[in-house]
């Protein structure tokens, strides 16, 4: 059971290993971006997963806040982009 | 999680094994697919079915997350749809060819700008 879960807790960290490196070595901002939102969310996931772990709950709080700072910084980067302002 | 149900258990692990092996699907998409369109229509699947089932065992095995977990099911449901929107929608306004398709739909209905570096 415990061995189950930080399995899943490292596939997750090398999805989010590789994720980050598509950020670093993309083709053009956009993909660079896309790759951003995905590490964000696979953030999210370690976090749920380590309070599974943990069995508490304090983590989940701290997924929620991760959650709205994702949303709000990929949206507005987004908008930079489609207004030719960056990248 | 002693004082879990065996069934309930059960339905836990399921979720969290069906939720990252569509994560590690997603991911893989990511990094195979040749466009910036079709990526993001990977990359949808592993915040909607991954973090969205990992979500449900979480809420399954910690006893006190229910409210917390049913939250961020909902954020993440409202915000993934947006978020790959306007992506999407940035890389077509800014002009990114489009890799292997058979037809454009919105041709003519947007100003997309030219690039130097596609």
């Amino acid at each position: 059971m415990v061995y189950l879960f930080w399995s899943v807790l490292i596939i997750h960290l090398l999805m989010a290993f590789f994720a980050a490196w598509k950020v670093f070595n993309g083709e053009n901002g956009v993909v660079r971006l896309a790759g951003l939102d995905l590490a964000s969310t696979l953030t999210i996931s370690v976090l749920v997963i380590v309070s599974i772990i943990t069995e508490s709950s304090f983590y989940i709080d701290v997924a929620i806040a991760a959650a709205a700072l994702g949303y709000l910084s990929t949206v507005a980067l987004a908008k930079l982009i489609s207004d030719q302002k960056a990248f | 999680m002693a004082g879990i149900h065996p069934i309930a258990q059960g339905i836990a692990i399921f979720f969290l094994i069906t939720g990252t092996l569509l994560s590690l699907i997603g991911v893989i998409g990511f990094l195979r697919l040749p466009d910036v369109y079709t990526r993001l229509h990977a990359t949808g699947k592993v915040s909607v079915f991954g973090l969205v089932f990992l979500l449900v065992a979480a809420i399954i095995l910690t006893p006190l997350g229910i409210w917390k977990g049913l939250l961020l099911i909902f954020f993440v449901l409202m915000s993934a749809p947006s978020i790959s929107h306007s992506i999407a929608s940035a890389a077509y306004k800014s002009g990114l060819p489009l890799a292997n398709a058979a037809r454009d739909d919105l041709k003519g209905k947007f100003e997309r700008h030219s690039r130097k570096n596609h």
